[in-house]
């Protein structure tokens, strides 16, 4: 595979073309903050955390969607760079109702470590505290859009993955919802096949499992990828 | 009676309660107290906003009602959980969640006791009110003030030692408990056991001592007999995790035993009041007016047979023995009562400790929903709590019933202050030692009216003499 070069934090690297700057980086140790990216699904840059700046352009750019070029200059840590992180992620918890405390993933969230990662030590944006159903319908499973951040992995593992298809986005802005089949309650969706792999791509408490109780949530988001990867391999 | 000559002396807010309360003194013309109210105004919403939410959410929701007895709420709800899906917890997992139910009545007795009440006894109901608390305590008997925080560390060890957490634990799930406990931790927990016996027998000499130094106080404060209601187990002994209801009247005869607390609205009925947020309930065969009932400490050993341990069963024949057998009215006797249930909890402690399976990994049971309905019961330290559920056929909370213990002491309560106030009150010369007994007749109850507060001593208060117009006639601020 031809090689390029470029610079990504003052350090010099020859990277293999046609990745993106994810990938560079987390190939070679530079840790990026995500949440909609997972390994073996579609990167839609929805979430906008893995922003880094590139010299000579002038608004930042997400990582999981944008493939490296020859003598980009990159940076993965500037101070705006953490601003807007920060923002994000209190954005994140002002939009709907995270009540960690009484959350079923409390502990094993991807939205609370963010939280930590970017040192969010209060919201100063004013809560929305938007009205959100909780979908109990599914005979195994829950979806609290309450805890929803609208990464959208969910929508991905279920049609790419296992190609059931059964969730899907609804709505624009602040009323945007994820729903399944044609916006029916899950319990009666005629797609899902109740793999299971939407509970284990979902980074938060939205999606889970009826039989656990806080403190036994185990999702497994590596499988989703290791999937893929072994599907691969088959053929 | 004209009302320009009615009065109303407000104490607001009861210091060393644990949360917001006002107490309202009506005075006639004649400066007499004719009518008491405890008002209880925080209103947390908590049976509304749990409404649409898995009922499998509720044992670790309904923990943050308060942060004193977050393990009861916790067993409660989880037992209303286990009824919706038919099934019964492991023997491990009762176990434990037993042994952390003995650690919070532990605990919350040790606040109630040794922290909020005991500088009364040891300090004087006279003496200087800022010094009148635990760190006054500390400074004239630091070794009672310091096993009294021990005790309560004590209690609060157990659950971090069996849930990893000190206060609002986790891992209590329906079909038992997450998470087992390891040996270490089971022989951490023992090594405490000797001390805390110890601990409580110095309670019991303090509060014995006061009963004998103020023998007329004590048989005479607020002693208007009610029903009692509690926990007992088969055989009628006093019981605080699991069992069956029973009820007495003023006499000590039994009127409903072995009750399934899932029949608890066959027996008791709640009213709502103008005055308060707390509903009221009452025994409902004998209605509203005759109905009081209370619960907590002195209500369980006034309803038991027998205790379970050799040592607290001890004390609880010298209990007995105050009231000829009889129910012990005096509404100062909860102390007493709070001991000895004190006392039998690190006995029962160290019993588990000692189960062979208390270790054991089989600490779940699963399943899953089968029916509608869910009506969990256990003993608060305060007293009998009921959490009542009902689900749509998804598992969706659709109605919310929670009775807690200082709802169905409140009737009483008012009725207690009533009392005290008549004894002690007179018009509006107002003079610190007078209100502090009626405050500590609502401290006998210790009830928990939100955990927001836990204030220590330091709590200013204000005192307001209103007439019935609602014009301020007197001011008084205690600093
Ligand atoms: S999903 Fe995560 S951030 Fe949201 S309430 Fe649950 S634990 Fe908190
Ligand atoms: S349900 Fe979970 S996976 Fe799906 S969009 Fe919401 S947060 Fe993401
Ligand atoms: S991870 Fe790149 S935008 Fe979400």
């Amino acid at each position: 595979m031809p090689k390029i070069s470029v610079t990504i934090d003052d350090k010099k690297l020859d990277v293999d073309v046609g990745k993106t700057i994810l990938e560079v980086c987390k190939e070679n140790g530079i840790e990026i903050l995500t949440m909609c990216h997972l390994k073996g699904l579609t990167d839609v840059g929805a979430c906008r955390l893995c922003l880094v700046e590139i010299e000579g352009v002038n608004k930042l750019l997400s990582a999981c969607t944008t493939k490296i070029a020859a003598n980009m200059i990159i940076r993965t840590k500037t101070e705006k760079i953490k601003r807007y992180q920060r923002i994000t992620s209190e954005l994140f918890f002002a939009e709907r109702n995270h009540v960690c405390s009484v959350c079923v993933a409390n502990g094993k969230c991807d939205l609370q470590k963010l939280g930590y990662k970017t040192e969010m030590n209060h919201i100063r944006y004013p809560y929305l505290f938007p009205e959100c159903n909780v979908d109990t319908s599914h005979p195994w499973y829950v979806l609290d859009h309450n805890r929803c951040i609208m990464c959208t992995r969910c929508v991905r593992a279920c049609g790419e993955v296992e190609g059931a298809h059964n969730w899907n986005v609804m709505n624009r802005g602040y009323q945007v919802r994820i729903i399944s089949d044609f916006d029916t309650p899950w319990g009666e969706s005629v797609t899902c096949t109740s793999c299971g792999k939407c509970v284990h791509a979902c980074p938060t408490g939205a999606i889970w499992p009826k039989a656990i109780v806080q403190g036994q949530l185990e999702k497994k988001p590596e499988i989703i990828g290791e999937l893929v990867e072994k599907r691969k391999m088959n053929l | 009676m004209d009302s320009s000559t009615k009065r109303q002396i407000l104490i607001s807010p009861v210091t060393r309660i644990e949360g917001h309360a006002k107490i309202t003194l009506q005075l006639d013309e004649n400066g007499n107290v004719d009518g008491a109210f405890f008002h209880v105004n925080e209103f947390r919403g908590f049976e509304k906003f749990c409404e649409g939410r898995m009922y499998t959410e509720m044992p670790i929701i309904t923990p943050r009602i308060c942060g004193i007895c977050p393990i009861s709420h916790s067993i409660a709800s989880v037992k209303a959980c286990e009824m919706i899906q038919g099934i019964t917890p492991t023997h491990t997992g009762n176990q434990l969640r037993r042994l952390i139910q003995l650690g919070q009545a532990l605990s919350s007795h040790a606040l109630s006791f040794f922290h909020l009440s005991s500088p009364d006894f040891l300090l004087g109901y006279d003496s200087d009110p800022s010094k009148r608390n635990i760190l006054g305590l500390a400074d004239k008997y630091p070794d009672i003030a310091l096993r009294g925080i021990r005790l309560r560390k004590f209690g609060q060890e157990i659950s971090e030692r069996v849930t990893g957490k000190k206060i609002h634990i986790a891992g209590i799930a329906p079909g038992g408990m997450a998470f087992p406990l390891t040996e270490h931790n089971r022989k951490a927990l023992l090594a405490w056991i000797h001390e805390a016996t110890e601990t409580v027998q110095i309670g019991i000499g303090i509060i014995k001592k006061f009963h004998e130094e103020n023998e007329a106080m004590v048989k005479s404060f607020a002693t208007s007999p009610t029903l009692y209601m509690g926990t007992v187990g088969p055989d009628g002994e006093m019981e605080l995790y699991d069992g069956k209801l029973r009820f007495v009247d003023v006499d000590g005869t039994i009127l409903q035993d072995q009750l399934d607390p899932a029949r608890y609205l066959e027996f008791i009925a709640e009213r709502s009041v103008s005055w308060s947020y707390l509903k009221y309930p009452y025994y409902k065969p004998y209605g509203f007016d005759k109905g009081f009932y209370r619960v907590g400490p002195l209500a369980r050993l006034n309803i038991a047979s027998k205790m379970k341990t050799p040592k607290a069963q001890k004390e609880f024949e010298i209990f007995k023995a105050i009231g000829n057998g009889k129910p012990v009215h005096g509404t100062f006797y909860f102390h007493y009562a709070r001991l000895i249930e004190a006392l039998g909890c690190v006995e029962e402690a160290e019993r588990i400790l000692h189960d062979h399976e208390i270790t054991s990994e089989n600490i779940q049971a699963h399943g899953r929903w089968n029916y509608a309905e869910g009506i969990g019961c256990t003993e608060a330290p305060r007293g009998t709590l009921f959490h009542h559920y009902k689900t749509d056929d998804t598992g969706k909370l659709i109605n919310v019933n929670l009775l807690i213990a200082t709802g169905q002491n409140n009737p009483s309560m008012n009725r207690s202050v009533l009392e005290v106030a008549k004894q002690y009150v007179k018009g509006n010369d107002i003079q610190e030692g007078m209100l502090n007994r009626v405050e500590s007749t609502i401290r006998c109850y210790d009830p928990c009216l939100s955990c927001s507060t836990h204030a220590v001593g330091a709590m200013p208060m204000v005192v307001e003499v209103k007439d019935a117009d609602g014009n301020i006639v007197k001011r008084i601020e205690r600093n």
